[in-house]
């Protein structure tokens, strides 16, 4: 048993849809486990690296480092080849999103707010 | 517990296959037959591999098709769905349906049409791939298939110094291999220039880092030990399997360069098989990308981390260097149909351990390693088999 009282327990709920649209209005939302402290951008019903269900709903910062980057020149359909796809770290948390510019692995960069391509949205950073 | 047999193996050439999935399927399944000396009214189980046979052919439901098209009707079928993993998780199945005497004598098959040429063009088909990353939380980005492997890739070249033509090594090494093999989609010698010269698909991967769109069939029949003496096919052992997951998104990952799951599955088939990996003479890996080769023969321990790039270049994973990996050519340059992936990796194997795999062949090889991977390393099958000679 945790020390903590159940009442000091988070036990939010973060859908996709309250995901989105907190990305469509420029805010990167993310959950971390109450439990062990794992940070996600990927909100999910419980925490992928202990299964506890005690999640806190979180702002996640809004700058970050490049983790790692691909250009992707074949593209699925419904998209224009030539962009840039990478996992920006966030400190705690890591999130797949697309970049603009030219920055690599260790640069920094900034949460620029949505991507207004496809018909969802991601996170976009440069 | 009951020990497993392979008692026969069969597969289709890869490449262009116009005909429809059952007759396709047959080819690789009476293949296999024949080489066990069984009849279809000896099978009682069939296990398949099929990954996306509802989105690229509008068919689903396949396994009792496929049977009934084979002569096997009224057996329990399943199909099993695990992006690239697909039908080594159907001969995990199956051999512990046998190891449990649920089943005698078993069925284990893939197949899957992937070219476009009979079927979806490139940029629809390259959607299908795209649909094994998460729906929500990495689709939208507009990632591909190349481009998860380029994310894992970009990033141990960063750690580890792996360069492009490292990468392109691999892709020569295997193009070699598959020269040596019939059955091969490509049976052509590459350069290191060749591969660096391509257009780009996915950085860091060009055309000739990936493997190709892929039609084919395989098939191997299973059984007992007790019940193997009194079939046709020379039996090779089942000695050890391992299976394991990792998150998705790959964002969520604790590492890009680890492929955790391949380390996972791969300690429970060592310790099944109560082996290492400095016991193995020969590996299948599923190298979908030449960098997923360097990140599977580290996972495997066949190399320490971050010497996987230098692997190909200092010829340790040529055929005739210390470990051989991917003697068919591998996914590179033998094909990859997706579903039929898994189990045409234990077909490669099983010749290897029989001695029959012609001029590929690995002197003397007695264990034998396939590692099979499905997603963003988000599911890994390692499967050890042992010749019985
Ligand atoms: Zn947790």
């Amino acid at each position: 048993m945790s020390a903590t009282s159940d009442d000091d327990r988070a036990n939010e709920v973060l859908t996709h849809a309250e995901w989105a649209a907190a990305l469509a209005d420029g805010e990167l939302l993310g959950q971390r486990c109450s439990d062990c402290g794992h940070e996600t951008a990927a909100p999910k019903a419980a925490c992928a690296r202990c299964g506890s269900r005690s999640l806190e709903t979180v702002s996640l910062p809004t700058e970050g480092v490049v983790y790692s980057e691909t250009t992707v020149a074949v593209a699925p359909a419904g998209f224009e080849g030539g962009y840039r796809v990478a996992v920006i770290d966030l400190g705690e948390a890591r999130v797949l999103a697309r970049l603009e510019g030219d920055a690599g692995i260790g640069d920094s960069v900034e949460f620029v707010g949505p991507l207004e391509d496809g018909e969802e949205p991601a996170p976009l950073f440069a | 517990m009951t020990d497993v047999r392979v008692v026969g193996v069969g597969m289709t050439d890869f490449g262009v296959h116009e005909q429809p999935l059952p007759e396709l399927f047959a080819d690789a399944a009476f293949e296999a037959f024949d080489d066990a000396g069984v009849e279809g009214a000896d099978v009682d189980a069939f296990y398949l591999g099929n990954a996306m046979g509802g989105q690229t052919e509008r068919d689903t439901h396949l396994a009792p098709t496929l049977a009934t098209h084979i002569g096997i009707a009224g057996v329990p079928c399943q199909r099993y769905e695990d992006a690239c993993a697909t039908s080594s998780n159907a001969f995990k199945h199956a051999v512990r349906a046998v190891e449990a005497g649920d089943h005698d004598v078993v069925l284990v098959g893939g197949v899957e049409r992937c070219t476009p040429v009979t079927g979806l063009d490139t940029p629809e088909m390259t959607s299908v791939f795209a649909s094994a990353a998460h729906r929500q939380y990495e689709q939208p980005t507009g990632l591909t298939f190349p481009g998860v492997f380029g994310l894992l890739t970009t990033r141990h070249m960063h750690e580890y110094g792996t360069t492009e033509e490292d990468l392109a090594a691999v892709a020569v090494k295997n193009h070699r291999h598959g020269t040596l093999n019939p059955r091969a989609q490509f049976g052509k010698e590459i350069s290191v220039d060749d591969v660096l010269e391509g257009p780009v698909v996915a950085s860091p991967f060009r055309l000739m880092d990936c493997c190709p769109f892929s039609d084919g069939a395989a098939a191997v029949v299973v059984t007992s030990d007790e019940l193997a003496e009194t079939f046709d096919g020379e039996p090779v052992g089942v000695s050890g399997i391992g299976h394991a997951t990792d998150v998705i998104p790959l964002a969520d990952k604790a590492d890009l360069t680890a492929t955790r799951s391949a380390r996972d599955a791969a300690s429970e088939a060592y310790e099944a098989a109560g082996i290492g990996p400095d016991e193995l003479d020969v590996v299948e890996v599923h190298d979908c990308f030449t960098g997923a080769e360097v990140l599977a023969i580290e996972a495997l321990d066949l190399v320490e981390d971050g010497e996987g790039g230098r692997a190909a270049v200092e010829g340790t994973t040529a055929l005739e260097g210390r470990i051989p990996v991917n003697p068919s050519g591998g996914l590179k340059a033998k094909g990859h149909p997706i579903g039929a992936t898994g189990v045409a990796q234990l077909v490669e194997l099983t010749e290897q351990l029989r001695g029959d795999a012609g001029r590929r062949q690995v002197e003397g090889a007695e264990r034998a390693l396939a590692h099979n991977l499905g997603g963003d390393a988000a599911t890994t099958v390692v499967t050890i088999l042992e010749g019985m000679a």
